[in-house]
């Protein structure tokens, strides 16, 4: 038994030894790409890290050319390396300077430096004279290999992971910090523009490092695919950051041994894992997916269906009102119009009895609030004319639920304050309209009595004191007129802008 | 801990001089100066645009102005460190960023650890009071974004007090709240004040201006008017800074001004 799963393994390590260490580097390589890529994918800089992708063949050149020609020395990686970082850093000032001092936008500005130095590179290795002294393998660095990953490749990969996930841990809060606020950051004392440098030579060391994997045309899926799964699966970062380091590593696996036994492009395989498990997680995510967003709707009655019902039952002025009537009226599927029916009284809006409702004394503020707004909107369309008669009251059922307090108090002062809409239905008062509340004497109607608190401008020519007590009169032609009784029995006519400038303070109706 | 040194009375919270700050060839501040006290209740008001939250990033020290300094407590901005809380504008903060409501109220403790250090138990215990007290502790475990508009103002009202600065700067916190939230916010906004906080609010709304504030930066690229809002809320500096607009005088006459003690 023992012998035999020691042939096993003896076995094992003749057939597939040489895949352990391409293995361990891409597993290290993955996790460093998948933790950075979410502080890159929350700060949107996704198209930056493919800049500095293709800008590092420059730097890869650079630090060649310059082992080669002062050391005679073949493929120093870590020149290679530090050329590629210094590249990267380039890149990004250089991207900074021209967004800055032009008027070309930031994501111009990367799509034409990084391919303006990526070209350059290509056409300057491609240049006979150059082209005898570079011996780099420019097919492995555009697609990436990482079978051919040697010893001393694998050497550095482990000092760019051991760096760069120990900068990441000690620097979580400063960095979770600059990106969330970095308003706040600022004012705490975090040096917000360091930290932005710090991340930004975390990306350039972990683009070089992804790029032995799967090339630079792929490298960025390695760094902003998996964080982005765990976006849409986590709802702290903190979280964010161990899924997607998870997922890299499950679907560089899964990739890994795919490619192996299929015989495909790994780097390609690996990254064809991340977006089918990407696209999985949009759909099938439990929270943000699409899948758990229409059950989600398809559980919730919407907002404006359960006001429909507050609308319905304020029609029948304060009687109850059997569910099957507001069935009939309302015409949408009726388990829906129910469960509405059964929020509105959790929401202490409705009283249900016996099958038959009746507005609460909430529920009637909120249904005239529904209907005054549903009305001005009908008075706005008929006097602007924008829409034919029969299609008026319809557009306004959907504009009601715009129904938010400024929005309709600016309607209702643009109409002059009307007080029927175009079918002669009273429309209902301003809600504000509550006794001992200071109020434009604008909204006030017929029969309202209050004391003036205040005369501005306007209304000075005309008779109201401070401190007198007045009776809104019906309004005249055509509601243009507000007609006011003062104390002393005269009868003044005012106009909008006059009684727009006089503060009332509403009295009990006698 | 610094944020919690004693000041001499007469020195002002934030005194800002010569200010001026541009994004481009037009300035969006141009020389401001003002002296805030301490323990005041202080409203910046301005049309959209006038540079209300530039001034107010220049006060956390975050924009570096093209001319000008600013002072906090007789030290230059640059120099302080937490002694400034602020509450963002609400479209400026990333809503879907994966962080929870208890998180955002710890942030509130950064500034007293190290960066590298962890919070401790005392610090979460100072994060969930301060959500108590804007009543969100229902929420704790929430992603910020799956709160409504008010519930997210008092989330970074939580961090603020959490942070309990000798300053609080808050953007715009009354837009798109409903009227019981403002209530509430301008509650906790005062108490901060009897505690002998300063407190600046930008706010739009000129016609509870004068009922909220101790004192009034009318501003609109340049500053216009500074002091009592008996003094500032005067209809020429308003048109001035509004140009003639109708509604704001309306609105303005529905909460006169010269009820308010201005001190
Ligand atoms: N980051 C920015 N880049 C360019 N222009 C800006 C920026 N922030 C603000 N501005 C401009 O500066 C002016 C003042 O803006 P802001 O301080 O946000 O005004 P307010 O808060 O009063 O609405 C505006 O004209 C605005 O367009
Ligand atoms: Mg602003």
């Amino acid at each position: 038994m023992a012998d035999s799963m020691a042939e096993f393994f003896t076995e094992l390590q003749l057939n597939y030894g040489y895949l352990i260490r391409p293995l361990i580097v891409g597993t290290l390589v993955s996790i460093v790409c998948s933790v950075v890529g979410c502080f890159i994918v929350l700060r949107r800089m996704a198209f930056l890290a493919d800049a500095i992708a293709h800008s590092m063949l420059a730097g890869v050149i650079g630090g060649y050319l310059l082992m080669k020609v002062f050391y005679q020395q073949d493929s120093n990686l870590t020149a290679m390396l530090i050329g590629a970082i210094l590249a990267g850093i380039l890149t990004v000032a250089m991207v900074g300077f021209v967004t800055k001092f032009s008027r070309v936008k930031q994501d111009t500005a990367i799509g034409i430096m990084y391919t303006g130095i990526f070209a350059f590179s290509a056409f300057f290795i491609s240049l006979g004279s150059v082209s005898k002294y570079i011996q780099i393998d420019i097919y492995h660095f555009i697609i990436g290999d990482i079978m051919a990953v040697d010893n001393s490749e694998l050497w550095l990969l482990a000092i760019v992971a051991s760096i760069v996930l120990p900068v990441v841990i000690l620097f979580y809060r400063p960095l979770q910090l600059t990106t969330f606020d970095p308003i706040m950051a600022a004012a705490i004392g975090v040096p917000v523009m360091a930290v932005e440098y710090l991340l930004t030579a975390c990306t350039s060391l972990v683009v070089v490092s992804g790029v032995q994997i799967a090339g630079v045309i792929l490298v960025v899926a390695l760094i902003i695919t998996p964080a982005a799964t765990a976006y849409l699966l986590t709802d702290r970062l903190d979280r964010m950051i161990i899924t997607s380091a998870i997922v890299g590593v499950l679907c560089f696996w899964l990739g890994f041994v795919v490619a192996v036994f299929l015989g495909t492009e790994p780097g390609a395989t690996i990254v064809v894992m991340m977006t089918g498990v990407f696209l999985g997680g949009l759909v099938f995510a439990p929270k943000y997916g699409l899948l758990a967003d229409w059950i989600r709707k398809s559980n919730t009655v919407p907002q404006e269906m359960m006001e429909d019902v507050l609308g319905c039952v304020l029609r029948a002025k304060g009687k109850s009102v059997p569910v099957t009537e507001v069935l009939k009226h309302i015409k949408k599927p009726a388990p829906r119009v129910r469960k509405s029916i059964t929020m509105l009284e959790r929401q202490g809006l409705l009283d249900v009895d016996n099958d038959k409702v009746l507005l609460t004394d909430d529920g009637r503020f909120q249904a005239k609030k529904l209907v005054r707004a549903h009305r001005l909107w009908e008075t706005y369309l008929d006097r602007t004319g924008a829409l034919p008669k029969e299609k008026i009251h319809d557009t306004a059922h959907l504009l009601e639920h715009i129904s938010d307090e400024k929005t309709v108090e600016y309607l209702d002062d643009k109409l002059g304050h009307p007080v029927t809409d175009p079918h002669g239905s009273i429309i209902p008062n301003d809600s504000e309209l509550v006794v001992g509340k200071d109020l434009l004497l604008s909204v006030l109607r017929d029969g309202n009595r209050a004391t003036v608190v205040k005369t501005n401008g306007v209304a000075a020519s005309s008779d109201l004191k401070v401190g007198e007590q007045i009776t809104m009169g019906p309004r005249t032609d055509g509601g243009q007129i507000w007609v006011v009784v003062t104390s002393a029995g005269e009868k003044l006519s005012l106009t909008h802008d006059e009684v727009d400038a006089v503060v009332v303070r509403l009295l009990e109706d006698t | 801990m610094i944020a919690n040194a004693k000041n001499s009375d007469d020195v002002p919270a934030i005194k800002v001089q010569h200010l001026t700050v541009s994004y481009g060839p037009v300035p969006a501040l141009l020389d401001v100066s003002v002296e805030i006290p301490q323990g005041k209740l202080v409203g910046i008001i301005g049309p959209n645009g006038s540079g209300k939250s530039t001034l107010m990033k220049s006060m956390l020290g975050f924009i570096k102005p093209d001319v000008g300094t600013v002072d906090i407590f007789g030290t230059d901005v640059s120099q302080v460190k937490g002694r400034v809380a602020y509450v963002p504008q609400r479209g400026s903060v990333d809503w879907d960023f994966p962080i929870t409501v208890r998180e955002v109220a710890a942030m509130g403790r950064y500034s007293y650890r190290r960066w590298w250090q962890d919070l401790k138990k005392e610090d979460f215990r100072l994060a969930d009071e301060a959500l108590e007290k804007v009543r969100m502790s229902d929420f704790k475990d929430r992603q910020i974004g799956q709160l409504s508009g008010g519930q997210q103002q008092r989330v970074f009202m939580a961090r603020a007090l959490a942070q309990d600065a000798d300053i609080l700067l808050l953007d715009e916190p009354f837009a798109g709240v409903d009227a019981a939230t403002e209530r509430a916010i301008l509650d906790v906004l005062q108490e901060t004040k009897e505690a002998g906080k300063t407190v600046v609010v930008v706010h739009h709304d000129l016609g509870t201006a004068a009922e909220y504030f101790n004192l009034i930066i009318l501003l609109k690229q340049r500053l216009f008017g500074f002091g009592t809002p008996r003094q500032v809320l005067n209809q020429k500096l308003l048109s001035d800074v509004y140009e003639g607009n109708l509604k704001v005088f309306a609105e303005l006459a529905r909460h006169p001004s010269d009820e308010v003690d201005g001190g």
